[in-house]
């Protein structure tokens, strides 16, 4: 391979890299400006406040004695949105890790193909700020699963109430 | 270097056509899903926690547009080569990010833009790794010095 080659093809890559930065400063330039105005953060908090609420709107929530009173009666199946590490280190006692990932292709996860649709499910992930559990509980209801609720509390509400956990997947 | 046989010497154009065809249009669908929602993107940059908020906007607006013009050189073979450049920069880039994010224990959404929801982990990293590898084999070994104004 040539030097001149590579010269060349670097040349056209940095004149390439300049159209762009103008091509995307033109487009995006409100987007820009944001960022440079310190703007930015908390207009992605507003969206992502807009969205959990827009979330909220389809779903049943649920409180910790409601949420334990269910786990007591052990009728439901609780769905930890957390990640797999998360899950793994300690989760409500009986639950299973689903993150929305799994639901995003055709197929559903083996265990929620033997759930009967109407079957209350219990979805919940960290805390109250996370958005995890809603969106799980979003895309179970699209998956035609009618009875799907969210422990707003998440798990630190539960731990530190000193209800069952587990550490065993 | 060894002098190729007449069959891989022969097989040569039309991968090196297809393979630059497959780049080219991924790296499309993968920009141009992110133009369409700049915000989302810019949320999905948030959440590495490497950026100041003053380069978030202007990085979240250049690098879909730095996929989509690179996919879209990439695909009518115009300076192939340096969109190839391009992309193995910009592949190597989302490389340290996704080992340096995992370093960090962060479970995040990798905001690769092919998929929905794909968590940051070891499965992105090597696609990433795997497209890296095409794009310079593509590079070094394929293009014909001839394409090169």
């Amino acid at each position: 391979m040539s030097q001149n080659a590579v010269r060349q093809d670097l040349l056209w890559a940095v004149i390439l890299g300049v159209l762009v930065l103008i091509l995307s400063l033109t487009w995006h330039w409100s987007l820009v400006q944001q960022g440079f105005k310190g703007q930015l953060l908390t207009r992605l908090q507003e969206m992502e406040e807009q969205e959990a609420a827009r979330r909220l709107e389809g779903v049943m929530t649920l409180n910790l004695e409601q949420t334990y009173g269910l786990h007591q009666e052990g009728k439901a199946l609780f769905v930890d949105a957390r990640s797999p590490r998360e899950f793994q280190e300690l989760h409500i006692e009986g639950a299973v890790n689903l993150i929305a990932e799994q639901l995003a292709g055709k197929t559903l996860p083996a265990f929620l193909q033997d759930i009967a649709p109407d079957r209350l499910i219990v979805v919940y992930c960290g805390t109250v700020d996370c958005h995890a559990s809603l969106k799980v509980a979003e895309l179970l209801q699209g998956r035609g699963f009618t009875r799907v609720a969210v422990f707003m509390g998440g798990f630190r509400v539960w731990d530190e109430a000193g209800y069952p956990v587990d550490i065993t997947p | 270097m060894k002098p190729d046989t007449p069959l891989i010497s022969h097989l040569k154009r039309p991968l090196a056509f297809l393979l630059r065809l497959s780049l080219g249009g991924l790296f499309i669908y993968s920009g141009l899903s992110k133009i369409g929602q700049p915000y989302h993107f810019a949320a999905a940059i948030q959440a590495y926690q490497l950026l100041p908020e003053f380069f978030l906007g202007l990085t979240a607006a250049f690098i879909p547009w730095l996929e989509t013009v690179g996919g879209l050189a990439l695909v009518v073979g115009c300076k192939p080569r340096s969109a190839l450049l391009l992309v193995m920069a910009l592949l190597a880039t989302f490389i340290i990010l996704i080992g340096l994010t995992m370093a960090r224990g962060l479970d995040i959404d990798c905001g690769c833009g092919l998929l929905a929801d794909r968590q940051v982990g070891w499965r992105v990293l090597a696609e990433d790794a795997i497209l890296l590898l095409m794009a310079a084999w593509l590079y070094a070994t394929l293009l014909p010095r001839s394409s090169v104004a």
